[in-house]
């Protein structure tokens, strides 16, 4: 019984911090820690206006993947 | 929004201007008020476009004014351009450019906004940081010549960049490297916290099954660490082997996978104690000093990158009375070539069209212009200061003078002596000593029969025992903390070998111009001979780009309460002389002897070839002394330098005058003056010769040959990209006090790597013999083992300490 408990908590232990880990190098993978200023400065800009032009530039990639399907 | 007296403030860029001079408009009810047709026409674009909210983001910041907008637009849809800059994938090119004029994110938010709304371009990426841009686009729909219009239309600047080149490689390598070392670390911090159960269960006992469960989580953490952190030494180790060396991969490699392999079969067997916690350690530490490496080559790649510029790799070429931008490869001798001022030479040539001055500090350290008339040679390297000027290519690329030094600096870099090998070699001899004694020790207790499960035992905690701990951590830990240390003290250090050999030097070579001096012009004294209005010489002044001109407005902005622009009539440029304009019927001139002798007026002050006279309709009303002043701190840097026992030596191209008077005021007695590039290269492999170990200090074009041959090369921040290139050692902040402040440095690392490195070959000579005769109860193994890396990593720290207090 002691047993189970020893390595169910090791396990979750362990296994909660390499989720972070994982999380982590997703991040750094994905080019999200690459310019420090974006995030904080970025924000300063955001409004309903710049979130339109998001969505417009989206739709844009996928109208282009789309015609060159 | 009115200021003082009749100033506005322009709509645009938010900058102060006489209301007079000012372009006055009125749109619905607002007034507004414009300094130039540039700011006018992005006021209304952005209106156009429905983004005045640009202004509210801006705030109260000012812009740069926009000046007249650079219409050669069509290199960018050149043949050599796209092959060099732009990539292609799936129909889409994409190009990476730096933007100039971005202030604020305001700026950055403004150009992202305005490429989106273009037609064709698919995706754009602005760092707010260092303001490179990536753009993905559909070629069918936009051109890239169109995008760059589209920027320079909002008042920005955009250039190209080869990305790939360095900044993506490097990028690319950094985040591998992180992503190794963090997987490092979490393992590290997760198996010491089961180590340390394991250990204190062996003092109070623990059942074998929790053992096994603690055992087999160790093993869970250490495999990630060994094979996925520990990849890069595996690889170190198999090209060590495939060129028949044993380095220091392959001792770090077979001690950590024999104990990873070893702590595998004693949790099975489950009458021995388990490694794994040294394994990851030891992988987790050695890495972090190799990522450390990694990240300064990362800064020295961002330096370089905002350099790349200053070598031109295209220039234009007149041809048949036609101008267009062509490769530098692709020159012949006798094209005719077109230079703007401010433009660097890329090909050696003869002038042809217009005399001008040319700046050739970068290749002989002279730190005046140098005034050509037509027919006189020019060089590549140099640069065009004042007119543009027509020039016939008189030798292709190759046979350049700044090619020429390129060349040779490549060549020499492959023949650099190297430290490190010594101790690869060292640390070879080691571990296969260590491998025959582990063969013996098996050897000899089999043979006297206590069985090969016994035998095996002894001969593999020889090997874990032996295990470069101590030894692998010694250097790498030291250098790591020195590295660190120094990057705090802007002293970048693009590897660590040479905090090493640094150490261990005894000349330092420098270079003066921009080394010990500041390598521009500075005001050293300022007499007024009547009673004037400051502001017309700060208007005259801020006409030109000479370095002359230059201090002095630098002077009086920082001297005058307050510096005024009039806007001044009939600018004249008098080629090497000086300058000439008119202001509501004022007659001001400004410049050297030979122009007033020219004009003749006459002068009641002896003529000297550093000053600045500065008359209003023939009347001189001041004189400015201008001098090529030495850094702050020089003299006493240099002074305690020779107190460690350093042998100095000044060595420039500028003449023997100068080198002497700036060697007299520092204190160095020895002054080798009107050195070419290769003099001061054969200059350092004499001294090699006699068994010196140099240092050299330099910054320009002139002295990256020298650099490249000394064992340490030290170049400052501001340095042209070649020089940084060569060197090993880079001084970000541009002092020379920082000089005092790396070897002091270097010499501390190198006295705690001696000191690790005696702690742990007797360490290990103690240990390893009571290995070999079996004493060696396991878990003391593994605790000393952890205590000697300590007792390594707390030395390597004091440096810390020692240097907060010095």
């Amino acid at each position: 019984m002691d047993d189970n408990v020893l390595s169910a908590m090791i396990f979750v232990s362990v296994g909660l911090g390499a989720l972070g880990l994982i999380a982590f190098l997703w991040g750094l993978k994905s080019g999200q820690f690459d310019d420090s200023s974006k995030f904080l400065d970025g924000a300063l800009h955001d409004s309903e206006d710049d979130l339109n032009v998001a969505k417009k530039m989206q739709d844009k990639k996928e109208n282009f993947k789309k015609e060159n399907k | 929004m009115q200021t003082s007296n009749n100033e506005t403030v322009c709509s645009h860029c938010h900058l102060s201007f006489d209301v007079n001079v000012m372009f006055t408009e009125k749109l619905d009810t607002k007034l507004l008020h414009f300094c130039c047709k540039g700011c006018q026409s992005v006021y209304h674009l952005l209106q156009d476009e429905g983004l005045e909210s640009f202004y509210e983001k801006v705030g109260k910041k000012t812009l740069h004014p926009i000046d007249k907008i650079d219409d050669n637009l069509s290199k960018f849809d050149l043949d050599g351009f796209e092959k060099k800059y732009i990539s292609k994938s799936d129909g889409l090119s994409k190009v990476s450019l730096v933007i100039e004029g971005i202030h604020c994110s305001a700026c950055v938010w403004l150009n992202e906004r305005v490429l989106n709304e273009c037609d064709g371009i698919i995706e754009t990426n602005i760092n707010y940081t260092n303001h490179k841009a990536s753009i993905t686009w559909d070629p069918s729909t936009i051109k890239l010549s169109e995008i760059i219009k589209k920027i320079r239309s909002i008042g920005y600047d955009a250039h190209a960049y080869d990305s790939k080149l360095q900044e993506e490689r490097v990028n690319k390598t950094r985040r591998d490297y992180y992503s190794r070392l963090l997987v490092g670390i979490f393992c590290t911090m997760n198996i010491m916290w089961i180590a340390i159960a394991q250990y204190a269960g062996y003092f109070t006992g623990m059942k074998s099954n929790v053992k096994d469960i603690l055992n087999f989580a160790e093993f869970a953490l250490a495999t990630p660490a060994l094979f996925y952190t520990g990849w890069y030494y595996f690889k170190g180790a198999f090209y060590g082997l495939k060129n028949r060396m044993i380095n220091m991969d392959f001792l770090i490699i077979s001690g950590t996978s024999l104990t990873y392999l070893y702590s595998i079969y004693a949790s099975f067997t489950g009458n021995a104690e388990v490694y794994f916690e040294s394994v990851t350690m030891i992988i987790t530490f050695i890495f972090a000093g190799k990522y450390l490496e990694i990240l300064s080559k990362k800064n020295a790649a961002d330096s370089l990158d905002s350099l790349n510029s200053s070598v031109p790799s295209e220039v234009t070429v007149i041809r048949n009375n036609q101008r267009s931008v062509i490769d530098t490869t692709q020159v012949k001798v006798g094209d005719f070539l077109e230079v703007k001022p401010g433009d660097k030479i890329a090909i050696d040539g003869v002038l042809r069209a217009n005399n001008a001055s040319f700046d050739e500090s970068s290749i002989s350290g002279e730190s005046v212009p140098i005034y050509k008339h037509i027919g006189d040679n020019i060089t590549s390297g140099t640069v065009c200061l004042d007119a543009q000027i027509i020039y016939e290519a008189s030798t292709d690329l190759s046979k350049s003078m700044l090619q020429n030094i390129i060349t040779i600096v490549e060549e020499s870099l492959l023949k650099k002596p190297k430290m490190e090998i010594l101790a690869n070699e060292i640390s070879g001899y080691f571990s296969l000593m260590v491998l025959a004694m582990a063969i013996l020790t098996f050897a000899g207790w089999f043979v006297m029969g206590v069985g090969f499960e016994n035998s095996f035992i002894i001969a593999i905690s020889v090997i874990v025992i032996a295990c470069p701990c101590a030894l692998g951590l010694a250097t790498p830990v030291a250098t790591l903390v020195g590295i660190s240390m120094a990057a705090k003290k802007k002293i970048l250090f693009k590897s660590s070998s040479s905090l090493e050999t640094m150490a261990k030097a005894t000349t330092i070579v420098l270079d003066k111009t921009g080394t010990i001096t500041n390598g521009s012009p500075n005001v050293v004294s300022y007499e007024k001979f009547t009673s004037f209005d400051i502001n017309l010489l700060y208007s005259l002044v801020q006409t030109s780009t000479h370095p002359v001109s230059k201090a002095i407005c630098l002077y009086l902005e920082k001297n005058e309460e307050s510096c005024e622009n009039y806007f001044l009539d009939e600018i004249k440029n008098i080629e090497a002389r000086g300058i000439r304009a008119q202001f509501k019927g004022q007659d001001l001139l400004g410049g050297n002897h030979v122009l007033f002798k020219d004009e003749k007026i006459k002068l009641s002050i002896n003529p000297n070839n550093t000053q600045f006279i500065f008359a209003i309709d023939g009347e001189i009303a001041c004189l400015i002394e201008l001098n090529d002043q030495v850094k702050i701190g020089a003299k006493q840097t240099i002074e305690q330098l020779k107190h460690l026992g350093l042998e100095l030596i000044m060595c420039t191209g500028d003449n023997d005058f100068v080198a002497n008077k700036v060697a007299h005021e520092v204190g160095i007695q020895r002054v080798h003056s009107s050195m070419m590039p290769k003099d001061k290269a054969l200059l350092v492999k004499e001294l090699q010769e006699s068994n010196k170990i140099v240092i050299t200090v330099g910054d320009g074009i002139n002295d990256a040959l020298a650099l490249s041959r000394s064992n340490v090369s030290i170049s400052m921040g501001n340095s042209s990209d070649l020089t940084v290139k060569v060197s090993d050692v880079i001084f970000l902040n541009n002092k020379i006090t920082t000089l005092y402040e790396a070897i002091t440095l270097s010499k501390s690392v190198y006295t705690t790597i001696k000191q690790n490195l005696v702690f742990s070959l007797l360490y290990n000579l103690i240990t390893i013999s009571f290995a070999v005769l079996g004493y060696i109860i396991p878990v003391v193994a593994a605790i000393s083992m952890s205590l000697s890396s300590l007792v390594v990593v707390g030395n390597s720290l004091r440096i810390k300490r020692i240097f907060k207090n010095g």
